[in-house]
């Protein structure tokens, strides 16, 4: 859940008043771009991504013009960009043209969450504009603060006194960031950067102008909400399938998940948190998805999420893999007997389909859960095998795999002969 | 701003040593204790640590108390209540909501200025809230654990505070001994306990640290406290990517450290832990790197390559702890703390291959499970038969569906085109056990089944004279027979069903056409004489008898002789009934697929079905001696397929006509839930009350079944053969199987399709819209393209082709359709549907009595009738027997809201 780019951050940083660039979206006209170019003389041009893309400007994806002409061709250019980190492929939708902020100064702000002190923590330097990563660490002060009183002005001068910063930009910034700690703890953030924030000379006097814009939000947290930010604006991080599993968040239990290979082989429900990362790096490429259904989620819940992940993907699974260690507090009789309606459920809707089950798990009531998934299996005669938690969880995911492998080659013949599928 | 703790710490840290955090000392107080999850795991807890928390709370709950075995816990509105009422504490265990919990935190630390620990259970804790409250602890001075956690267990003291680390049977995994264990994974604490015992480690104190953005209580808090912690030896630190909490860790004692989620790397939001989400620097191989740094050793231990220092060693499999460390213990020089328990390898504990053949490789046998795993899976043996969950089956059925889009149905997953190439007395069965019997099986269902066709003497038989000759249909005729079927005509055959259940339930017996060691049941089985054994000679069964071991193997019928033997008795009618039916079901029953309801009725069904198809015969057919002219005994080896056609036609049929009677049958078995028939039997298992299945009654369902057809359902297929004998009639058609039978089928079709197209155009100018259809072409669902084909009807005629059985009236049907597009009636070429392959095969048996004049059109409408409530009598088990083990009580009803009155 992350915002990047000043379309959407302009709303939230007005919220603070916290000064900006000037920011119109995509369905600016002709003659307001001619306006823009005239007030700033420069204009940069910019593609909206959705979610959380980074780094625009050392992909090329940032336009920077002087006239109207340009301008219309790099919103042209930058129109349906596509943006690619690593195999991870974003494509834009629409373009904001951002007025440019003559400055002698870049200061780089962020306020994250420090895992090293446990507390917020503000970075800050003025050599901003470029990759914080790039920067040596004396260039740069971290300062946690206390959450309760919050980013305090002395925080800011403090830490600008000890880079020493130019005299000139510590006042201006010391009155406008700690307004920033009000944006970040009162609308659930987990990250807020703004980089650069350019210090214009307002007639003599220098003020900090945010000309981009990063943020993230906890979703665990429903202060965003009260941003009453657009729904799409953070849907396109999910697939339809994730998107569908996130509306379960509500109830009590876990049901993360994330599409690993939408042409993958094994559909693994994984209960735990630990689960979910050994499962997930085991099985690699083979997994459709990564879940995490642990938390002794209720009867109602498990089998929603067991009807929609297998609506998505039993029709292209050779194994359904349910997979966890010994379970502590989640109801092995309640998650199994869910799951099991679950494929039974698929199979009078969609027709048997040649399918193996294995199962990795231990905990309260496991007897009964696996008898009841066996009973249901044997009763569709799919076939099965169910380790207890004395197996090593990594050899059940290697049987599982290998059970995959057999059923590309030729198994699936085989169950679907059993099953009398034509 | 933080109080002064444990020195070196940049934050407030209380607890010293890993032996001072979970001792017999600590005093907890639960909130929300008799919440859903804490309410299940207080007890547990409760009890292993010898009663350690004092009180509980839940709003407005007030006086009400937790029972637990270590004595009552008594719950208060709120901490302060609890605190006046004289109880105190240094523990504080959060099972709050989400957005109770910072709240409930700040209370217990204003309330009570003792408080040393809190420890979060709850999950999906906000940021913001787990900071504010982090702040709160670290103003006042208290350790806070968590959140999304399981607390802190320890095996020395016998103490768990917090959730539920061990499960509902701590002691199973937490086992004393010198391994300190910190787990970002609450499921992964205790697995990783679990395995640590098969290389004979126990553990000192366990901590699951949670895996929020906020670790509370982290790897450098614990680390520490280790090595204050003279009881541990070693430490395990399992974690995952995202933060900087692992940085730079250091102990004078091992350190086995588990890094798992390279993958997650590419994660761009949280999936599985909140916090395994990884920024710059803090991804699953930056973290392997300080470990290796620390350790100096320059890769990842495996059992395949082992490489590990004095120091510690790095996996990233946690089934690698046990050896990792066994063998950093060893450089150490310290040993396991006890014997080895079990091992790691794969233990199948519950497999069925269910019919696939696996390679030797994946075909893991079942092993016995661990205790008390394996008192469990024996006890599940009790549980013989399908357990299925009772749900209303108004307009729905676990038996038999319609796949809308190909209009082809199912019974019990075979597709009725499959079933039409099985015989009717295997699809019999079938609609009952749910598998197909084997040629050994089939001849025992053949014995029994026939054995009951002959009614000649009996009441059901005189109760179908009196219906025919009181004018009433087919269908009525034999609602009248099967109402004398009740149950206390198969009262005798099901209480032996239920003896043998009692007998073999508790045995290793899977497959009764193999061998299996009965000796011992015999002897024991005394009890079941009366339910058995006949009081004297039956000369029937005997000859049965005969049938059933000459043709086939079964354990139950030579238990039966055996058992006879022993007690000195006659081994009955009924008996044999019972024990044939046992043989057919007992594979289904073992796999689940039937209940023991279903095993203990089967006679009943098998008598129903053989007076359906005994009654279709006139009375005069019944004979003292013989049916329809076949000796009663040889009547037993026949097949049930023929019997039926004996019984319909009056004459023995030839094998092709066998065949084609079977295919007729098959193609009528079901045409799913929906259907009039299927929805009367429904209906009348529903009133019976399926809750109790015993009171259900089998022959009133069928009767049910039978009233819901008639002239319009089941009845209509005359309608085709009438038709066809109009088109026919002036031919010198001979023989409908003969290919050569010298009709110009195309003439007769153009002709017609002509005839048809004035008379269609000059009803539709008088304003007759209700003009008269030809029956059988044409389709709902197939239609719309140049040729439309009815796949059922394709099927049956490749069917038949490949079998070089020829129908002149399926053939014509081919030309009528041609015909009709040709002559301009119809836009394309309509298919020829399924309906009509019903009406030729009937009317090519009968054609050739019906041209001698031996038949009349009211007995080929007969015939075709009746053919129908044979095909259907089979869809309509598996319904009865379905809603009987699925239904609920009254369940087809419709509500009053969902009515209307037309009137």
């Amino acid at each position: 859940m992350q915002i990047t780019g000043m379309l959407w951050g302009r709303k939230l940083l007005d919220l603070v008043e916290f000064p900006r660039s000037e920011v119109r979206g995509p369905e600016a006209s002709v003659e307001e771009i001619k306006a823009m170019i005239k007030k700033h003389k420069q204009l940069f041009i910019k593609p909206f991504f959705k979610g959380g893309v980074g780094k625009k400007g050392k992909s090329g994806l940032i336009g920077r013009v002087d006239n109207l002409q340009d301008a219309l061709k790099e919103k042209e250019r930058l129109y349906f960009a596509t943006h690619q980190d690593g195999n991870r492929i974003t494509k834009s939708n629409g373009v904001t043209f951002e007025g440019g902020v003559p400055a002698d100064h870049e200061i780089y702000f962020s306020i994250t969450d420090s895992t090293v002190y446990r507390t917020p923590c503000m970075t800050i330097t003025h050599h901003g504009g470029v990759d914080i990563e790039e920067l040596p660490p004396e260039k740069l002060a971290v300062v946690p603060f206390d959450p309760l009183t919050g980013l305090k002005s002395f925080h800011v001068s403090n830490a600008l006194d000890s880079l020493g910063a130019p005299k000139e930009i510590i006042s201006p910034l010391v009155q406008n960031l700690p307004k920033l700690w009000d944006l970040y703890n009162n609308y659930g953030m987990l990250m807020l950067e703004l980089n650069p924030i350019r210090m214009f000379n307002n007639g003599g006097r220098l003020t900090p102008v945010a000309c981009d814009f990063k943020c993230a939000f906890d979703q665990d947290d429903p202060a965003w909400k009260r941003l009453h930010l657009p729904d799409d604006l953070f849907a396109s991080d999910d697939s339809e399938f994730e998107q569908e599993i996130n509306q379960l968040r509500t109830y009590q239990g876990q049901s993360d998940v994330f599409v690993i290979n939408d042409e993958g082989t094994i559909t693994a429900p994984t209960f735990g948190g630990g689960a979910n990362a050994m499962v997930t790096e085991l099985l690699g490429e083979d997994a459709t998805i990564s879940s995490d259904f642990g938390g002794n989620p209720p009867y109602v819940k498990m089998n929603d999420i067991s009807k929609i992940t297998f609506k998505y993907w039993l029709p292209q699974s050779n194994v359904l893999f349910i997979i966890g260690g010994k379970a502590n507090n989640t109801d092995i009789f309640e998650t199994f007997r869910a799951m099991a309606d679950g494929i039974k459920w698929y199979f009078q809707q969609h027709g048997p389909q040649p399918l193996f089950v294995v199962v990795g798990r231990g905990g309260p009531n496991l007897i009964r859960g696996m008898a009841y998934l066996r009973d249901t299996l044997d009763s569709l005669g799919i076939p099965y095998r169910f380790f207890g938690h004395d197996s090593a969880m990594s050899e059940v995911i290697n049987y599982a795999r290998a059970v995959n492998r057999w059923m590309k080659n030729g198994g699936k013949e085989e169950i679907k002969k059993s099953l009398n599928i034509k | 701003m933080h109080k002064e703790g444990v020195a070196g710490f940049p934050y407030y840290l209380g607890v010293n040593s890993l032996s001072e955090l979970a001792t017999k000392d600590d005093k907890v107080v639960v909130f929300n204790i008799l919440g859903k999850e804490s309410s299940g795991v207080t007890p547990v807890s409760h009890e292993y640590s010898g009663g350690n928390i004092v009180f509980g709370t839940g709003p407005g709950k007030s006086g009400k108390s937790l029972s637990t075995k270590a004595g009552k816990i008594p719950v208060y509105n709120s901490i302060q209540e609890g605190m006046a009422a004289g109880h105190e504490f240094n523990t504080a265990v959060v099972y709050l909501p989400p957005s109770g919990v910072k709240d409930g935190v700040a209370e217990a630390v204003r309330c009570n200025p003792k408080l040393k620990k809190v420890i979060v259970l709850t999950e999906k804790v906000s940021v913001k809230d787990s900071r504010v409250m982090r702040a709160i602890c670290q103003t006042n001075g208290v350790d806070l654990f968590g959140g999304n956690c399981l607390g802190v267990a320890d095996s020395w003291n016998h103490v768990r505070l917090g959730g539920a680390l061990g499960g509902n049977h701590p002691e199973e995994s937490l086992i004393k001994g010198s391994v300190a264990l910190f787990s970002n994974s609450g499921n992964f604490t205790t697995t990783i306990a679990v395995y640590l015992s098969t290389a004979g480690w126990g553990t000192t104190t366990s901590i699951s640290s949670g895996k929020d953005v906020y670790i509370h209580y982290g790897p450098q808090e614990f680390i520490h406290a280790f090595n204050n912690d003279d009881r541990s030896q070693a430490s395990i630190v399992y974690c995952e990517p995202g933060g900087y909490y692992e940085h730079g860790l250091k102990s004078d004692k091992p350190i086995i450290a588990c890094v798992v989620g390279r993958w997650k790397a590419k994660l761009t939001k949280s999936c599985g832990h909140a916090g395994s989400l990884s920024g710059s620097g803090d991804d699953a191989e930056a973290k392997e790197k300080w470990f290796m740094d620390y350790f100096g050793v320059k890769d990842i231990y495996t059992p395949e390559n082992p490489v590990f220092s004095k120091k510690g060693a790095l996996v990233t499999n946690i089934a690698h702890i046990p050896e990792a460390l066994t063998a950093v213990m060893k450089l150490n020089g310290k040993k396991p703390d006890f014997e080895p328990r079990g091992n790691l390898s794969l233990k199948c504990w519950f497999g069925n291959n269910n019919g696939a053949v696996l390679p030797k490789e994946l075909d893991v046998q079942q092993v016995e499970a661990i205790d008390p795993y394996n008192g469990q899976i024996d006890a599940l043996k009790q549980q013989v038969g399908a357990q299925v969950s009772r749900e209303t089956l108004k307009d729905a059925s676990g038996a038999s569906k319609m796949d809308p889009k190909t209009q082809v149905s199912q019974i019990h997953n075979v597709s009725i085109l499959d079933a039409s190439n099985k015989t009717f007395e295997d699809n019999l069965v079938f609609a009952l056990t749910h598998s197909y019997p084997s040629a050994s099986g089939t001849s025992m269902a053949n014995a029994v089944l026939n054995a009951y066709v002959n009614l000649h003497g009996q009441p059901a038989l005189a109760a179908a004279t009196a219906s025919r000759e009181a004018g009433n249909s087919p269908n009525t005729v034999q609602a009248g027979a099967v109402s004398i079927i009740g149950k206390k005509k198969a009262q005798k055959a099901m209480d032996a069903a239920e003896a043998l259940l009692d007998i073999f339930k508790l045995t290793d017996l899977n497959d009764p056409e193999g061998t299996f060691d009965y000796k011992s049941l015999v002897k024991g089985a005394s009890g079941h004489k009366d339910a058995l054994l006949g009081v004297a000679a039956d000369p029937k069964a005997a000859k049965v008898l005969d049938v059933c071991k000459s043709k086939s193997k079964s354990v139950f019928i030579d238990f039966l002789v055996d058992f006879a033997k022993e007690q000195k008795g006659h081994v009955s009618m009924d008996s044999i009934v019972a024990a044939v039916w046992a043989t057919l079901a007992w594979p289904s029953l073992r796999s689940k697929k039937i209940s023991k309801t279903t095993l203990v009725r089967l006679p009943w069904y098998s008598l129903i079905y053989s007076t359906m198809v005994g009654v279709a015969a006139p009375e005069g057919k019944h004979g003292a001696d013989s049916f329809c002219g076949v000796k009663n005994d040889d009547l037993l080896t026949n097949s049930f397929t023929r019997t039926a056609f004996l019984s319909l036609m009056g004459r023995d049929a030839s094998e092709g006509e066998l065949f084609e009677f079977q295919v007729l049958l098959g193609l009528i078995i079901t045409n799913g839930p929906g259907t009039i028939s299927a929805q009367g039997s429904k209906g009348a298992v529903s009133a019976d009350g399926p809750e109790q299945p015993d009171r259900v009654q089998v022959n009133k369902g069928f009767i049910g079944f039978l009233t819901h057809t008639g002239f319009a359902h089941g009845g209509n297929g005359y309608e085709a053969a009438a038709f066809l004998i109009d088109q026919f009639k002036d031919t010198a058609l001979k023989d409908p199987a003969d290919a050569k039978h010298g009709v110009d089928l195309e003439k007769l079709a153009v002709d017609y399709a002509k005839w048809y197209g004035a008379y269609k155009q000059e009803q539709k100018g008088l304003g007759h819209l209700e003009y008269a259809k030809i029956p059988c072409v044409n389709h709902p669902v197939f239609k719309g393209k140049d040729v439309n084909v009815d796949p059922r009807e394709e099927y049956v005629s490749k069917l038949f082709k490949d079998k070089g059985l020829y129908n002149v009236f399926l053939d014509f049907y081919h030309h009528l359709v041609e015909g009709l597009f040709k002559a301009k009636v119809t836009k394309n070429v309509y298919c020829v549907n399924v309906d009509a392959v019903i009406a030729v095969i009937l009317l090519k048996m009968l054609w050739s009595d019906y041209k001698k004049g031996s038949i009349k059109e009211e007995d080929i409408e007969w015939a075709s009738f009746m053919a129908f409530l044979f095909g259907r009598m089979i869809g309509c088990a598996a319904e009865i027997d379905d809603h009987t083990n699925r239904g609920k009580n009254m369940d087809t009803r419709t509500p009053a809201s969902k009515v209307t009155y037309v009137g």
